[in-house]
């Protein structure tokens, strides 16, 4: 560890997965992640987490679903 | 900047093909038919109105029914059953067309729907399923929900646990995200199935900015431990054959 913002970006880490901070400041994330080892394995359990999630919830809807939606809709 | 992803952009493309072949399209090609065999009679109201009403229709389900496999998906998330989840999508199209002349053409129609069936979800579903939270869950301190660090530590490594999690069947995945409390549960699907940003997630859940993040922190923080947990359970996490970061 080389510089001392583990802080900032283990509290920001999140965000930074999420793209929600300013330009600042998502290169100082990526900056310190560079040269943190700690901080890279936390970032990595977040990545591997997202994704875990992402493809646990993908669905298909059942195929009478459609034919119900528009009869629905014709009628509305 | 486009609030449209590219698969929608997909869609859009698809769309306007679509318009032109759809069904409904032949009865106004027989109509301009008829007019220009005849003399040049003035089309009758009636069918003026009705041929909006089905170009309207048109609209709509070109451009929304592409949500509904998302929508279910979601749907599935909230009420943790395939019938309700149809209900609830059904329910929410029929909704959203009827409300569709106030939806603004150019913004993002996917966060509209979302939240169209957020509010139908609350309004008609949450009360039957009694959630024990609902209510007080934003005001529990975090040691009340069980989220402490301490809980991860006894996987070796960060890494170690990366790939513990990687392991995790879907099914683990889903059954712990099916056991954090609702509004949790709804942040960090909106976020991380659907990718919404934080301000649009405030406005689908009708919370501030701040509130969102708090729940996806906490929601995201029960959802490690958890699984995690689980990991560990299974022994799958018992191999720290390594100390560094592979990604």
């Amino acid at each position: 560890m080389t510089d001392c913002g583990c802080d900032k970006a283990k509290a920001e880490l999140e965000e930074y997965l999420r793209r929600e901070l300013s330009d600042q400041d998502f290169t100082d994330i990526t900056d310190h992640l560079a040269n943190c080892e700690d901080c890279t394995g936390e970032h990595l359990v977040g990545i591997t987490l997202t994704m875990k999630v992402r493809k646990a919830c993908a669905e298909t809807a059942p195929e009478d679903l459609r034919a119900a939606i528009l009869s629905k809709l014709a009628k509305a | 900047m486009n609030p449209y992803s590219g698969t929608e952009h997909r869609e859009g493309g698809r769309v306007n093909t679509a318009l032109a072949t759809r069904p409904g399209a032949s009865s106004g090609g027989d109509l301009e038919l008829a007019l220009m065999s005849t003399d040049e009679l003035p089309e009758p109201a009636d069918v003026t109105a009705e041929r909006a009403a089905a170009d309207k229709r048109a609209l709509f389900e070109e451009q929304a029914l592409p949500f509904m496999d998302q929508l279910y998906a979601a749907a599935m998330r909230m009420t943790r059953n395939p019938s309700d989840a149809a209900d609830l999508v059904q329910e929410t199209f029929v909704k959203a067309f009827q409300a569709f002349a106030q939806y603004q053409q150019g913004t993002n129609l996917k966060a509209w729907l979302y939240r169209i069936q957020t509010n139908t979800f609350i309004n008609n579903y949450r009360k039957k399923q009694r959630d024990p939270y609902q209510g007080t869950i934003d005001d529990l301190e975090d040691w009340q929900l069980g989220g402490a660090e301490s809980v991860t530590q006894s996987l070796s490594t960060r890494s170690a646990e990366a790939e513990a999690i990687d392991h995790l069947p879907d099914s683990a995945v889903k059954d712990a995200l099916q056991s954090i409390p609702e509004d949790f549960r709804l942040a960090v699907y909106f976020a991380d199935v659907e990718g919404f940003s934080y301000q649009e997630i405030a406005d689908i859940m009708k919370t501030p900015v701040g509130t969102v993040m708090s729940r996806l922190h906490r929601g995201r923080r029960m959802l490690r431990d958890l699984l995690s947990d689980y990991a560990r359970g299974r022994g799958i996490a018992v191999t720290p054959t390594t100390t560094r970061s592979t990604k």
